[in-house]
């Protein structure tokens, strides 16, 4: 990874800040809802909700490499080791006698998106009967092919239904102008994200999706607020400085890589410094890029419902390979490599397919590994390495062959 | 005897599932398969066509392992199994309908590696309490009849629509019939043999299979009522997969009388109303049908569900049939069973496997819950 940013030391006081305010918030009146990542949080933000993430949670405890730990708690109630490493992570902080990243904040309501998979809906269903609180599921059904108005519309209806239930269970009123502001700033700093991730296509690039995984936690968390806006003007100046001052994310950058999707958490510094060791620089994820949208503010709501049912994460087969590529393409990759995420059926299952479809489309290596997100136990470094080096070496053949 | 030749017949359609879908292609109609357990075969009928259930299969798993990681369950992954194979080349078409993360996915790998001619998702909504989900339901099941008349070249007439709904319904009734008699005669036919009839009705042609079963139901009337002081047991979960499980409970001491299954009391579910909007009724009936895994009503949960199914057939214990790597039954499966608990319902879970499943382990761990129950466990 590169060196140290600055802006580093913010993001844990803020990160910290953050995780403080949900009971404080509480206390004060303003009620906590569990969120989903890729969900339409500007409508909480709008309607003074403090929203919270679980899955932030859930990749904290990975980071922490404590995931296995907290999970072994909800295997005992009967979540097994099968299900989302995330899911296993928050339900099993529930019933644990320890809580080595703190505890996870129970809810008032819970509101969930679907698009990203179907564990979400579950682990909330099931949190939503533990801590007896409202569930609410905005259902969106997979665009497989063409965009279809049927969708739209549903999920629209479903926003509508939302914002009542919003309004019944904490009494706060939604007002269109408020979420209107809220979009703005979820465009600027979208906006602001975006330009940060493409600083990683230059060629020595200094940030590259190692680091974009770092500097996530705001663009998912704090997107509507002013402070997503001010963090990610404060990064892309360090980036900018960066440039004028040659400072690259790895010492000696040969090659451009695209990863598929999500690290794996409690192995991050273990797959950079892999890749850096073979002077190959991630430099591009779906998974980061997936906040990376603008809003049309003359249409708040069904621009609501496109951004977040029009997203990869609701699309079939051939739109996520196209996605893959242009990816590929936009960052000039040498390769792509696949994560098998045992934690994650929507993204994983395919990829086998895929790997060969998008070889032989662009001519370029790639590979698919095995393992989980956030679980060790399902970590086999001497398997994942030697299928990396494989692929380094597929890299080293096809970059002489340039040469001659 | 008449009973045991009836029974029989369904035994022989489920050892090979799809001989009549073969015989309809053979004979020059389209023939479209179905995943468990959603998928309103009512269009499909009334297009014309022959829908015929695709159920996995018992048999070792090999060519879908390039495709699908060992981890998505072995319904699934037998079911691509036999489409690679070949086993399922005679199909026109095959619908996919969206029940988990892997049936979602499934379609595109389906595309991608078979050559299957029409292949079609079925996008229900995953809630099914608010206004939005009928609306939203009428217009996907809309979306399917036109691409089933696009695939099929037969228009869905309203007409033809409502007569192949009536089949339906009487297929249901005459199901659900044979259900209520084995509940309250258990010692007639067994649990294996009312799960294989209801299992045949997803790949016969479904009039002959109402009158079959008619046929048995005037059959096992005529028997002398048994008393049966075996323990009633319900089934919650996707499929009775391998069958010997079936088989297992009753030389345990046990006999099943209600279940949730896929392949079971959900595939039956509600009647589709005739005299309204056709396509609105069929969406209430999918919004009605039991709670499953898939998709919960927040209204009237699962758990409260379960309790009532375990008293209302007055069963004494629940076994929990899951399937492993079925996430949603797995996220299930806590609430499910303290809901038992706090009701005094024992229960047991069984983790299974089409082909792998180890039967002596399950056999041991049956045992010891029939014991407790104060079965004879032998």
């Amino acid at each position: 990874m590169s060196a140290p940013f600055k802006t580093a030391g913010l993001l844990k006081d803020l990160m910290a800040q953050y995780y403080a305010k949900g009971e404080e918030n509480r206390k004060l009146g303003i009620p906590v809802a569990w969120v989903t990542a890729v969900f339409p949080v500007e409508i909480i933000y709008a309607m003074d909700i403090f929203p919270y993430y679980p899955e932030n949670f859930g990749a904290l405890a990975a980071a922490r490499k404590v995931a296995d730990k907290l999970s072994e708690y909800g295997e005992q109630q009967g979540y097994y080791n099968d299900l989302c490493g995330y899911a296993r992570c928050g339900i099993g902080d529930t019933y644990a006698d320890e809580h080595p990243v703190g505890k996870i904040l129970p809810p008032d309501l819970l509101v969930c998106c679907n698009t990203q998979c179907g564990s979400l809906p579950k682990w909330f269903e099931a949190a939503g009967r533990y801590h007896q609180a409202p569930y609410f599921l905005l259902d969106s059904p997979l665009i497989e092919g063409e965009v279809s108005s049927l969708g739209k519309a549903y999920f629209v209806e479903q926003l509508w239904e939302m914002v009542d239930f919003l309004e019944k269970t904490t009494g706060n009123k939604f007002d269109l102008n408020r979420l209107t502001e809220v979009l703005k700033l979820a465009s600027e700093a979208t906006r602001l994200w975006n330009d940060c991730l493409d600083m990683a296509a230059l060629k020595p690039a200094p940030f590259g999706f190692f680091d974009a995984c770092f500097h996530m936690a705001p663009i998912v968390t704090w997107r509507g607020t002013q402070v997503a806006v001010d963090y990610y003007k404060a990064l892309k100046e360090e980036l900018d400085e960066r440039v004028a001052k040659g400072v690259t994310a790895i010492p000696n950058e040969r090659f451009k890589i695209y990863f598929d999707h999500i690290p794996v958490w409690p192995r991050l510094r273990w797959f950079s410094d892999l890749f850096a060791d073979h002077d190959a620089l991630v430099v591009a994820s779906q998974y980061t890029h997936s906040w990376a949208h603008k809003f049309d503010l003359s249409r708040p709501m069904e621009s609501l419902a496109e951004v977040y049912t029009e997203q990869f994460v609701n699309r079939g087969f051939e739109y996520r390979i196209k996605l893959k590529m242009e990816f590929m393409e936009r960052y000039n990759c040498d390769g792509f490599v696949l994560f098998s995420n045992r934690s994650c059926k929507p993204n994983s299952f395919g990829l086998y397919d895929k790997r060969q479809v998008i070889a032989e489309r662009t001519g370029k290596p790639g590979v698919v590994f095995e393992a989980d997100m956030s679980d060790q136990r399902f970590f086999s470094a001497g398997q994942i390495q030697t299928r990396l080096e494989a692929f380094f070496e597929q890299l080293e053949q096809n970059s002489r062959r340039g040469k001659t | 005897m008449v009973i045991d030749d009836l029974l029989k017949r369904f035994n022989d359609v489920v050892a090979d599932p799809y001989a009549e879908a073969r015989k309809r292609r053979e004979g020059g109609q389209k023939v479209i398969g179905w995943l468990p357990t959603d998928v309103p075969e009512e269009l499909i009928h009334a297009a014309g066509a022959f829908p015929v259930g695709i159920l996995g299969t018992n048999e070792p798993i090999h060519l879908a392992d390039a495709h699908l990681q060992s981890w998505a369950c072995s319904l699934m992954r037998g079911c691509l199994e036999q489409g690679l194979k070949g086993t399922l080349d005679f199909l026109n078409g095959i619908i996919i309908p969206h029940t988990c993360d892997t049936t979602r996915m499934l379609v595109g790998i389906w595309r991608h590696a078979l050559k299957t001619p029409y292949i079609d998702n079925y996008l229900m909504p995953r809630q099914v309490d608010r206004p939005s989900a009928r609306t939203y339901l009428k217009g996907e099941l809309a979306r399917l009849k036109s691409n089933l008349e696009e695939c099929t070249g037969q228009l869905v007439t309203d007409k033809a629509l409502r007569e192949s709904i009536k089949i339906y319904n009487a297929n249901r009734l005459a199901m659900r019939r044979l259900y209520e008699f084995h509940g309250t005669n258990t010692g007639v036919i067994s649990s294996r043999a009312l799960y294989t009839v209801i299992k045949a009705a997803m790949f016969m042609d479904k009039a002959e299979h109402t009158a079959l079963v008619e046929e048995l139901l005037q059959e096992i009337g005529k028997v002398e009522p048994r008393n049966d002081e075996r323990i009633r047991l319900t089934l919650s979960g996707g499929v009775w997969e391998p069958p010997e499980i079936l088989e297992m409970i009753e030389e345990l001491g046990g006999v099943v009388v209600a279940d949730d299954l896929l392949t079971g009391a959900r595939y039956l579910g509600p009647d589709v109303d005739t005299t309204g909007d056709l396509l609105d009724a069929l969406a209430y009936r999918q919004l009605n049908r039991i709670p499953f895994g898939g998709f919960d009503s927040t209204i009237r949960g699962r758990s409260t569900f379960l309790v009532e199914l375990v008293r209302g057939a007055r069963a004494q214990g629940m076994v929990f049939l899951h399937l492993k790597f079925c996430e949603p039954e797995n996220y299930d499966y806590r609430d499910m069973r303290k809901a038992m608990t706090e009701a005094g319902i024992p229960s047991i879970r069984l983790e299974t496997e089409y082909a792998n499943t180890s039967l002596g382990q399950l056999r041991t761990r049956l045992q010891a819950f029939m014991e407790m129950m104060g079965g004879n466990g032998s």
